[in-house]
């Protein structure tokens, strides 16, 4: 076992704050045996290669090591227009509980696809350890959604790198659900190359019991009239506790770019814990960046309003949840999809 | 479209230098016998060598700041901590030295005495040299003196509450201050005393690679009410200047406290300043803070909520111009029940100025009913300036309404197209928007200040305007 340090923000502040990363006493790099519990749905052929991952922000230098030498090597080359979502799901169990993925997507030009990478436990008892890398390269005119789910038991432990770059016109969705791993560490940085490309990112996230979250999230404006919008909402419960660190940093040249950040957190319990920094970096004039937070617990009024129709209190804490998730999940345009994830936050908002 | 053209403020005022003449002036450097000296010169008593001592150690064991501005270009090696002027302290304005008078006449001071405060305390270089406090204030045992006075004078007061609200501990510039600290305000306003009209200390910094280590201690006691002022300035010089003053501020139950800064350092000036309240039940604490000046600032008021029901308002604005690194911000600790703090930041960035926004709003688990709202706006005026928000919040209990919002980005088409059609010049149009920018803070300040912030920005842009 090790100390180790990870998720450094881009630009630090006061070490008192206890923000600027996120430190690790007892961390311990797991044997990678072979994992092969994957399925895959896809119309084009998805060939076992890797790339290598060399992050300008990264997770942390063990991490990165380790993807580059993984179990799981996927290339998706998306050549033409996908009409179905490509679904690669990952499930762990007892005896293959270790799952380091390194997946490349990359949209040619002017192409359209949606990827969904699910990544779930067996049970609730499974022991998992997963380290996986999006590495994501838009190029031109091209249209890419990615849903990337992680709905591992509270359990595991869950390390996550997104890695993006959009070219010019390239619209890049991600819409992510972070809900498993007793320590989900989440790295996301975007590359707006990209003259008009946008990239916006939803993502909706529960902690409950001793979970704790760590989500760094930074996206570099380079490309004019660029446009990122990264939306994040949130519930904790218990001891949860979630460290939110966003950065916009609009670089000399990117005129007219937009950028919004805004976060949401929904405090269930008093003993739950929420830190945020929602950086913004500016270096052009001719830009509009707006950030906002918020923290609180859920409105009363409307938990009276719904509990004075018959229905418990947990269930009301529940409905209103899933009603600020709604957009998110809305985003998804898949009912299944969208029903198997209201039944995992009604299950793991118990 | 053509940018606002906005000039570096007119600092003609303040860069009136004055020969360094003093009567001693501190070897460069740091260290022991220096601090020692420095408490002897002052003739102190024992517990404030040991304080001083203290800071010290604490100097050497801190390290520096791993975030923030590059302060690389500071050398204690090459900077004086203690520089005594030409001048015993004076109650007379005629008994001011003729030189330094002019020069605190030129920044308008015993001007602004006369007309709009109850009382003043001038310090040039390490020591006051002007101290006075309206008759009627000190009938109601209201106590405005120097602090080198009230640590003779007052002492069991002044060791009650000296390093209580900032230790040396704080950090590396902190226990600096503590070190070498010298001149600076101590006030005392008794129970249910209601002070009208402000007090002001105005710090002036005349000598070169030099530092100037001010220490204020003021005291609001139960249901008293003060409004402090605060102004600095320096003439500039090719060498840096440091200024590590320390503000510890006590306000008690159901008092309150305004504390308002017009900071205008020269810009060879690294100003390194600690700021810290304690408001105890019911208190509230009013900071109003303008920056204009200096090379690097970092400079983050903190307010401890340590009683029910405690408030603070901070109202602030930065103006960072050429070569100028403005890194400032806030810090609050909600400590207690129902406590509330608004926080209004607006920051401008121009030719080639940071200007950063920094803060840390702490929520801790017992503080149930607490509300917090923080805003930040900032105005860029050209494309080779830097703007960065960084703000953190750490939300420790569920009963609580946080929000933080902030905005960035230039002077908008529309407002300036707006205005254009209503008979204006497009730099005109532009000069008016900067001026409503600043102007919510220049509400908060006393008619003269907001009357001298106001006319740094308007110097500025009739430049623009010609």
């Amino acid at each position: 076992m090790e100390k180790v340090t990870l998720n450094e923000t881009p630009r630090r502040t006061s070490k008192s704050f206890g923000i600027n990363n996120y430190k690790i006493e007892d961390f311990e790099l797991p044997e990678v045996k072979e994992f092969t519990n994957v399925t895959i749905d896809s119309e084009i052929e998805i060939e076992h290669d890797t790339y290598d991952f060399k992050p300008k922000f990264s997770i942390g230098n063990k991490l990165v090591n380790q993807l580059n030498n993984g179990n799981q090597k996927l290339y998706i080359n998306i050549d033409k227009n996908v009409n179905e979502p490509i679904v690669i799901d990952f499930e762990l169990d007892d005896k293959q509980n270790v799952l380091i993925d390194n997946v490349t997507i990359k949209a040619e030009e002017g192409t359209n696809a949606t990827v969904i990478l699910k990544y779930k436990t067996q049970n609730d008892a499974v022991d998992a350890f997963h380290n996986g890398v999006c590495n994501v390269t838009a190029k031109a005119n091209s249209k890419l959604k990615v849903i990337i789910l992680n709905l591992l038991n509270k359990n595991s432990e869950n390390y996550y790198s997104m890695n993006n770059k959009t070219e010019e016109n390239a619209i890049l969705e991600y819409i992510i659900a972070d809900f498993g791993g007793r320590r989900t560490v989440t790295n996301y940085y975007s590359n707006l190359i990209g003259n008009t490309s946008n990239n916006s990112v939803n993502t909706m996230y529960i902690g409950t019991g001793t979970q704790e979250l760590d989500q760094n999230y930074i996206a570099e404006v380079y490309g004019k009239k660029a446009n990122i919008d990264i939306e994040v909402y949130g519930a904790l419960k218990d001891t949860a506790k979630k460290n939110f660190k966003g950065t916009i940093d609009f670089k000399t040249g990117c005129k007219k770019a937009i950028g919004n950040e805004n976060e949401y957190c929904m405090l269930l319990s008093k003993t739950a814990k929420s830190k945020a920094l929602p950086m913004l970096l500016c270096s052009e004039d001719d830009v509009q960046g707006n950030h906002s937070n918020s923290a609180g617990k859920i409105d009363e009024d409307k938990l009276y309003y719904i509990m004075a129709r018959g229905i418990s209190k947990k269930e009301a804490q529940k409905l209103i949840v899933k009603a600020k998730f709604s957009g998110v999940l809305e985003k998804l345009q898949d009912e299944d999809l969208k029903n198997e994830l209201i039944e995992e936050i009604d299950k793991r908002l118990v | 479209m053509a940018k606002t053209q906005v000039d570096d403020i007119n600092r003609s005022i303040y860069n009136i230098k004055n020969e360094d003449n003093y009567s001693y002036k501190m070897q460069k450097g740091l260290d022991e016998k220096i601090v020692r000296e420095i408490s002897s010169m002052k003739n102190e008593p024992t517990w404030m060598l040991e304080c001083r001592l203290k800071g010290l150690e604490m100097y050497n064991k801190l390290e520096m700041p791993t975030w923030g501005p590059d302060l690389s270009v500071l050398n204690m090696d090459e900077i004086s901590t203690y520089v005594k002027p030409k001048s015993e302290l004076n109650t007379s304005w005629e008994d001011v030295p003729e030189e330094i008078k002019n020069t605190f006449d030129a920044l308008g001071i015993p001007e602004a005495e006369k007309k709009s405060l109850a009382g003043v305390g001038a310090q040039y270089d390490s020591e006051v040299v002007y101290h006075s406090l309206q008759e009627d204030l000190l009938k109601q045992g209201v106590i405005y003196t120097d602090f080198e006075t009230a640590v003779k004078k007052y002492e069991n007061i002044v060791k009650k509450y000296f390093m209580k609200c900032v230790p040396a501990e704080d950090h590396k510039f902190a226990a600096l201050h503590y070190a070498v600290w010298s001149g600076g305000s101590f006030v005392y306003v008794p129970k249910g005393v209601n002070v009208e009209i402000p007090l002001q200390s105005y710090f002036r910094l005349n000598s070169p690679e030099s530092g100037q280590f001010e220490h204020t201690l003021i005291i609001v006691d139960e249901g008293a009410n003060l409004h402090f002022i605060e102004g600095c300035s320096a003439p500039k010089y090719n060498k840096v200047n440091l200024h590590a003053g320390c503000v510890e501020l006590f306000v008690k139950e159901n008092a309150r406290l305004r504390y308002s800064t017009i900071e205008n350092w020269s810009k060879n000036m690294l100003n390194l300043n600690t700021k810290k309240v304690i408001v105890e039940k019911n208190g509230v604490m009013e900071w109003v803070t303008g920056s204009f000046g200096s090379r690097i600032s970092m400079l983050y008021p903190m307010s401890i909520l340590k009683g029910d029901n405690a408030k603070m308002e901070y109202t602030g604005i930065s103006f960072a111009g050429e070569g100028q690194n403005l890194d400032t911000g806030l810090k609050v600790v909600h400590g207690a029940k129902n406590t509330a703090s608004v926080v209004s930041s607006k920051s401008i960035s121009k030719s080639g100025g940071i200007a950063t926004f920094r803060s840390n709003v702490v929520v801790a688990p017992n503080a149930d009913g607490s509300k917090s709202n923080i805003s930040c706006e900032s105005l860029m005026l050209d494309d080779w300036s830097v703007s960065d928000t960084i703000p953190v919040s750490n939300i420790g209990t569920d009963d609580v309404e946080f929000s933080h919002e902030a905005k960035i980005g230039k002077i908008s088409d529309e407002a300036i197209f707006y205005l254009m059609s209503r008979g204006l010049s497009e730099e005109e149009a532009k000069a008016m928007i900067v001026r409503g920018f600043a102007s919510p803070i220049s509400k908060e300040l006393p008619v003269e200040y907001a009357a001298e912030m106001n006319n740094l920005i308007n110097l500025e842009l009739e430049g623009a305007i010609g």
